[in-house]
């Protein structure tokens, strides 16, 4: 029982691996927390349900293409919303961001309505190992996670993209001087973020069912993992997520499930009271 | 006509007093409030149970709903003990308000869960005539919209008013000149609280029956709309703000005149979009808002205030 729901924990955690490596690689070029994450998140599920469920295209095809064309679609969301307002301080981007997550999650209803509705894919029954029983979702969810960050990893440190990503978050005028200019790591930012999101948004969707909330009911663990990790640092989030998700799933063995989402909230509050700059970051300093 | 125009009064005043009181902590004081509709939903909630369950009257059930948010409030506003970044108190007021929603949700023992509280009963039921009760309503709606802007506002240009104020633009140098910022903002974030309970007692009142599907998320984005059309820091400029957010989700009410196609679901979802869009170009275009924050101003020639 532990361990079945240590390993439900884990699948959890790599889940939101993903959006949270997200939310801190935006945090970390463009200073600001991202709210609009979740509306993205179901955006690009609901998406890959109108290319897969509707139009019949296999869940991976779909999945893939639709993965970068929104990263295309959330360069294009940035400039939109967020670029008019770069100079005007973090409050006001969060609170545009929270604005436009409601527009999108609310995008999709107008579309598709309440109704949970799931991809069509083959179901297969769930194996066992060691008393565990895995369902193919979850082996798909943590294959795919692991592989993606494992390409982030490899993008971050040894692609100068990734260099160049990084090196705007820790002082973008230096960066400057270096000749890396910005506009264009933002643009790299959004369309790498917008990826990460488009897959998670199908690995939740595949997890649960697939309806408009699905992706804002996320914001609360994924933002927690980040900032138990150290806004802005790759690795942190990382560790925070599988903390997060660990710690979610093995809570409903002393608290009643549906509370769940308390375990990442008073997380948050004791990193903040106890070691604000997360596990991995750096001591913050405005400037 | 008439009667639709009073409802829409009625709830006109309750969006802005979540407004003003919005405007006090994220406006005056610097404090962002994503867990909004979870302090709104608590104040429902206790109004209505210490009047069901409790057996209290209209008048001692505000007042402990107003005390209630203000506490939770209070203990939230806590954790800024070491971090002082309004991003990450943000998240934390959306995870806090989150819980709330859940309880409201789950707990069914005290709040009936999903199917919610219903028979709440309604301030001076008695004495006013039910055909007149509406007016009644919009009335004490107006009264209290109107105290409450008042009384924020005097606490604004109070002493603390600019404690408030230099907090929200520096705490660093608030506290390097001696004030204490912690205790600050726990004060002005359980001042908004009690306000926001107040508003959640008017809606019970009200709607007679709550659940929680009143009390989503989008409650945030018609408040923070408010605040940020009305002027962030003008505190009466948010009834201007709530004024015109009402405006734009009743006259999207006439897109299912033009599009008879849309379902109930799809309008509802279509009015949030328009209260998102318009959020973000009032941000891009607009950000001071209608009106603007109140300034201390010293007359040269007599070397008195102006008011």
């Amino acid at each position: 029982m532990f361990a079945q729901i240590a390993f439900n924990g884990l699948v959890t955690g790599v889940i939101i691996t993903l959006p949270a490596l997200a939310v801190t690689l935006l945090f970390g070029v463009l200073k600001f927390p991202n709210f609009a994450i979740g509306g993205m998140m179901t955006v690009a599920a609901y998406m890959v349900f109108a290319l897969n469920a509707q139009l019949g295209w296999p869940l991976v095809v779909a999945a893939a293409i639709v993965a970068v064309v929104f990263g295309g679609l959330s360069i294009v969301i940035d400039q939109l919303t967020f670029k008019p307002l770069r100079d005007r301080g973090g409050i006001t981007l969060m609170v545009a961001s929270l604005g436009l997550g409601l527009i999108l999650e609310n995008i999709a209803r107008v579309f598709y309505g309440n109704a949970a509705r799931s991809f069509a894919y083959e179901l297969a029954r769930p194996f066992r190992f060691l008393d565990i029983r895995m369902n193919r979702e979850q082996m798909i969810a943590m294959i795919v996670a692991v592989v993606a960050m494992a390409a982030m990893y490899v993008l971050l440190t040894r692609m100068p993209i990734g260099r160049a990503m990084r090196a705007v978050a820790d002082n973008p005028a230096l960066a400057l001087v270096r000749g890396i200019e910005s506009p264009h790591i933002i643009r790299w930012t959004n369309f790498i973020a917008g990826v990460l999101l488009a897959i998670a948004g199908v690995l939740v969707g595949m997890d649960r069912a697939l309806e408009p909330p699905v992706g804002n009911n996320y914001l609360v663990p994924v933002f927690a993992a980040a900032i138990l990790g150290g806004l802005g640092s790759p690795l942190g989030a990382f560790a925070g997520a599988l903390i997060i998700g660990l710690l979610s799933e093995l809570s409903t063995l002393v608290i009643a499930p549906n509370y769940r989402i308390g375990v990442p909230l008073v997380v948050i509050a004791l990193i903040l009271v106890f070691r604000p700059q997360g596990l991995f970051g750096q001591p913050y300093i405005r400037k | 006509m008439i009667s639709y125009l009073v409802l829409m009064g009625i709830v006109l005043c309750i969006l802005a007093i979540v407004a003003v009181a919005l405007n006090f902590q994220w406006g005056s004081g610097g404090m962002v409030n994503f867990g909004l509709a979870g302090f709104y939903t608590l104040g429902a909630y206790t109004c209505a149970l210490l009047m069901l369950k409790a057996g209290g009257n209209t008048f001692f059930a505000t007042l402990g709903a107003m005390t209630m948010v203000a506490a939770a409030s209070a203990l939230i506003a806590l954790v800024t003990i070491r971090v002082t970044e309004e991003d990450y108190f943000a998240i934390v007021t959306l995870g806090a308000g989150e819980m709330l929603r859940l309880v409201s949700l789950n707990e069914d023992w005290l709040t009936n869960g999903a199917l919610g509280l219903t028979g709440i009963p309604r301030p001076l039921a008695s004495l006013v005539p039910f055909e007149y009760y509406h007016y009644f309503l919009l009335a004490l709606g107006a009264v209290l919209l109107g105290g409450t802007v008042w009384l924020l506002q005097r606490i604004g240009r109070s002493p603390f008013g600019r404690i408030m104020r230099a907090v929200r633009e520096d705490d660093v140098v608030a506290a390097t000149l001696g004030k204490h910022v912690l205790w600050a903002r726990v004060r002005i974030f359980a001042i908004g609280g009690a306000f926001i309970g107040l508003a959640g007692s008017l809606h019970a009142f009200y709607y007679q029956y709550i659940d929680p599907t009143q009390f989503s998320n989008i409650v945030i984005a018609y408040a923070f709309m408010s605040v940020i059309a009305g002027g962030r820091g003008a505190l009466s400029g948010s009834i201007l703000g709530a004024a015109f957010v009402m405006l734009l989700l009743e006259g999207s009410r006439f897109a299912k005149d033009l599009i008879p196609a849309l379902s109930s679901d799809q309008l509802a979802a279509i009015r949030i979009i328009i209260i998102g869009v318009g959020l973000i170009l009032v941000l891009i275009y607009r950000p001071q808002g209608f009106l603007r924050e109140y300034r201390l101003q010293v007359d040269v020639a007599s070397g008195k205030m102006k008011t």
